[in-house]
């Protein structure tokens, strides 16, 4: 078994030149330009604020409420484009894969990356609005960096599963558009996650094993608050383990698969 | 999920004191090409619950033998469809063999197309750079021949335009530039090299001497004057097979006969 030369000189100088050219033509031929990569999440941000904190009352309870579902709704951003980015990476660069050899995988993480530097830019914004509202900094925001990189494991691991089974079956985008839909209902971003343990502790556990509410309640918790309900808080550490277990899991099965597949990609795109 | 296709091997070494460059065993390649309206989950899946097979096997070449030396230049001949391009891609590395053994001694550069990975939204400048990562060129390589790249597309005042504004020819010219470039133990060109006016068919010509000796090359080609002009031995496939092997002058004979 060959491990790829993640490192070799030129897969690094073509990781780097596709990065930033997916990076210069996402916003191509926009007037705003790069600005929408910070104006999307906030106007996102701004909808769910009017509709669930200001008409529907949600999170009175929470400190730094408005914080709290900024940050939510940019790692839900984050995770969306990064997967169905990741899923079409192998299509969207069919020109290069009929006509030289290299390893595939540089073409999902250089399509994934440019959704990594949006979710740096919006980190920053997430910091300026924090400050604003009154939470004190502190040493736990240094996790945020380390529960970024769980999340794009577990969106890079879905890419490489679903994208290379998309090659063959571009059906694979569609459902997967459907199915993040319906995701976003089932991880607390617009609604606390205690609203849910009020009715039922049960359902509130299952949704909590999920590792993007794992994220993005930890996120909360080491960044805003510590009132925060984290998986490893209500559920437990088990629990915790399990998430992460599953990203892990995700990926390596997503890598494996991708590896095998990844040699047929010339002839069947 | 079990790959039944894949049997052959592809593999690169580095062996400065054999004399091979490149050497093919018993290589054969088939391609599963769906038969009616097998795309898609539904058609799959209902193709499955009848049991249907849902593709065929094409088999494109069959059992190829060959045998490259460092220094070679080499034509490969045959009519459309004959399975040159598809040999071409398996000894690049594009398509995995079916069976059979490719062995390939040293660097392999292929020209399956010209400007791959050409963006027409980059100006010429940031194409220049995005093209020579994919040929294998770190940044401040391509910095250091930037200019000879531009002064020999004669592109100076056109290179922060974006690529769409250039005429075909024009982008013809500057994928040209960079492709000569290109260094590796063995480049494999494809027939793409040899479109353009008389004047780049010139520069073809020049380029196509000055490697003539020096390089290992691997042409595919249509055109027989080229064949004899700078080939030391060719090969005609034709049906997926070897049908013709060796003097330039003996093979252009067999081509010119298919088509009589």
């Amino acid at each position: 078994m060959k491990i790829p030369r993640v490192w070799d000189k030129r897969n690094l100088v073509l990781l780097t030149e596709l990065t930033k050219t997916d990076f210069k033509l996402r916003y191509q031929g926009s007037v705003l330009g790069y600005l929408w990569a910070l104006l999307r999440p906030l106007l996102m941000f701004a909808i769910l604020y009017i509709v669930f904190a200001k008409l529907l009352q949600f999170g009175n309870d929470i400190p730094h409420y408005p914080v709290y579902l900024l940050t939510g709704t940019v790692l839900w951003s984050f995770f969306t484009e990064c997967s169905q980015q990741g899923i079409q990476a192998m299509v969207g660069r069919g020109d290069l894969i009929r006509k030289i050899s290299f390893p595939k995988y540089i073409v999902t993480v250089s399509t994934t990356l440019t959704a990594v530097i949006n979710l740096l830019i919006n980190l920053v914004v997430i910091v300026i609005f924090a400050l604003i509202n009154g939470v004190a900094p502190s040493f736990s925001w240094l996790l945020v960096l380390p529960l970024i990189f769980e999340l794009y494991l577990l969106a890079l691991g879905i890419s490489f599963l679903l994208g290379s089974i998309n090659v063959k079956y571009r059906d694979i985008g569609s459902i997967w558009d459907v199915l993040i839909q319906a995701l976003f209902y089932a991880v607390p971003i617009i609604y606390p996650i205690a609203m849910v343990a009020e009715t039922s502790t049960w359902a509130a556990k299952v949704i909590l094993l999920n590792p993007i509410a794992q994220v993005i309640q930890d996120v909360r918790w080491s960044l805003i608050t510590p009132a925060t309900v984290t998986t490893s808080g209500f559920v437990g550490v088990w629990a915790e383990l399990v998430a992460m277990g599953i990203v892990l899991g995700t990926f390596v099965i997503g890598a494996l698969v991708f590896r095998k597949r990844s040699r047929f990609f010339a002839e069947e795109i | 999920m079990v790959d039944k296709r894949a049997i052959g091997k592809r593999t690169v070494i580095s062996d400065s004191k054999s004399n091979v460059a490149i050497s093919v065993r018993g290589l054969s390649k088939s391609f599963r090409l769906p038969t009616e309206r097998a795309w898609g989950l539904k058609q799959a899946f209902f193709n499955r619950l009848r049991g249907v097979k849902g593709y065929k096997d094409q088999k494109v070449l069959d059992n190829i033998n060959l045998e490259i030396k460092k220094g070679e230049f080499v034509g490969i001949v045959g009519r459309n469809g004959s399975g040159k391009s598809t040999l071409l891609k398996l000894l690049a590395g594009i398509y995995y063999p079916s069976a059979g053994e490719i062995i390939v001694n040293g660097s392999l550069v292929p020209f399956i197309e010209l400007g791959v990975g050409f963006n027409m939204e980059l100006s010429g400048r940031e194409n220049v750079y995005l093209n020579g990562a994919i040929l294998g060129f770190s940044n401040s390589e391509v910095e250091a021949m930037y200019d000879d790249i531009v002064k020999f597309a004669e592109l100076g005042e056109f290179m922060d335009q974006k690529l769409k504004n250039y005429s075909s020819g024009m982008q013809v010219r500057l994928a040209f530039s960079i492709a000569i470039r290109a260094k590796g133990d063995i480049l494999i060109l494809d027939e793409v090299l040899a479109v353009g006016d008389a004047e780049f068919q010139r520069k073809c010509n020049d380029y196509f001497e000055s490697l003539h000796g020096n390089q290992t090359v691997i042409l595919v080609t249509h055109s027989m004057d080229n064949v004899k002009k700078f080939c030391d031995r060719a090969i005609m496939i034709e049906g997926g097979k070897i049908a013709c092997e060796g003097k330039p002058e003996k093979v252009a004979e067999a081509y010119e006969k298919l088509f009589i």
